[in-house]
């Protein structure tokens, strides 16, 4: 199957908004991510399997609001038994597809239903406040939570502190209008678009 | 704007939440004759009451969760929150 971006019309790379005098160090970076494999596992209410000791990809399942992750799989908590597998290894759904049984857990491939886009640079931050109501000071690396940014649910996945790195994942179908969200607020920054 | 304490999520803005109405009203129990006039206040009939009121809100933009949270209709102040598995006292 042939994977089609949803910003493939719209993400231009180039230098905008406020840029001059500006070194590169200082611009923001806009990236989108694309071709991960995205899993969602969620837990039956009736299931009685203990996730404390399952394993996925090496990583063990993640406390409320926290990121687990190694060089090629991050595992985001998305609500109560209810978790999101982002990889870039293409066969990662075998790997866990034994442990994590129908019996117990239903896994839906979310591969093409999301686009991620990535906010780098120091001031990451300050361009997802300008639209989500969530108390962002509180959240950094290892940290991930579901919210808004104008008016369009995300998850917030913090990648990185130093620099920041913040992924923001969005349904596929409010991707462009994401897309025109947050480079709106990167232009008083000045942002590359890579 | 009001502030939830998502039971599971801790506390964030009323945007990211949608009301779900009256917790406390209870669904006629299963296998028994239920009669029109008790269908119709189950389904139709609700208080809207001055003061405190325990309502459903679902964390909609958050973690999916319903729970019910206990608030002043008249001054919107939120006196507790709680899953659905328990009860507010």
């Amino acid at each position: 199957m042939t994977y089609i971006s949803s910003l493939q019309n719209i993400h231009k790379h180039g230098t905008f908004g406020d840029y001059e005098n500006k070194n590169e160090n200082e611009l923001l970076k806009l990236k989108e991510v694309k071709n991960l494999i995205i899993y969602q596992i969620v837990k039956y209410k009736n299931s009685t399997a203990d996730v404390s000791k399952m394993n996925l990809d090496g990583l063990r399942l993640p406390d409320p609001l926290k990121v687990k992750h190694n060089s090629s799989t991050r595992i985001l908590w998305m609500g109560p038994d209810n978790w999101l597998v982002i990889s870039d290894k293409k066969n990662i759904f075998d790997t866990f597809k034994n442990d994590f049984t129908d019996k117990d857990f239903a896994i839906t491939d979310l591969s093409h239903s999301r686009t991620i886009i990535e906010v780098e640079g120091n001031l990451a931050r300050e361009v997802i406040k300008k639209g989500s109501p969530l108390n962002i000071n509180e959240l950094g690396e290892g940290d991930c939570s579901n919210s808004v940014f104008h008016a369009i649910t995300i998850t917030l996945d913090f990648i990185s502190d130093n620099p920041q790195v913040i992924r923001v994942l969005a349904l596929r179908s409010f991707g462009e209008s994401l897309h025109h969200s947050l480079t709106d607020a990167c232009l008083e920054f000045g942002f590359k678009s890579v | 704007m009001l502030h939830i304490n998502c039971p599971f999520c801790g506390l964030r803005a009323q945007k990211e939440f949608a009301y779900g109405g009256d917790a406390t009203v209870k669904r006629p129990e299963i296998n028994r004759e239920v009669s029109k006039e008790e269908w119709d206040n189950f389904v139709y009939m609700r208080k809207s009451p001055r003061g405190k009121h325990i309502e459903l809100w679902h964390h909609i933009s958050g973690c999916r969760q319903w729970f019910k949270v206990q608030r002043d209709t008249a001054t919107h102040e939120i006196f507790k929150t709680a899953k659905m598995s328990e009860e507010i006292v």
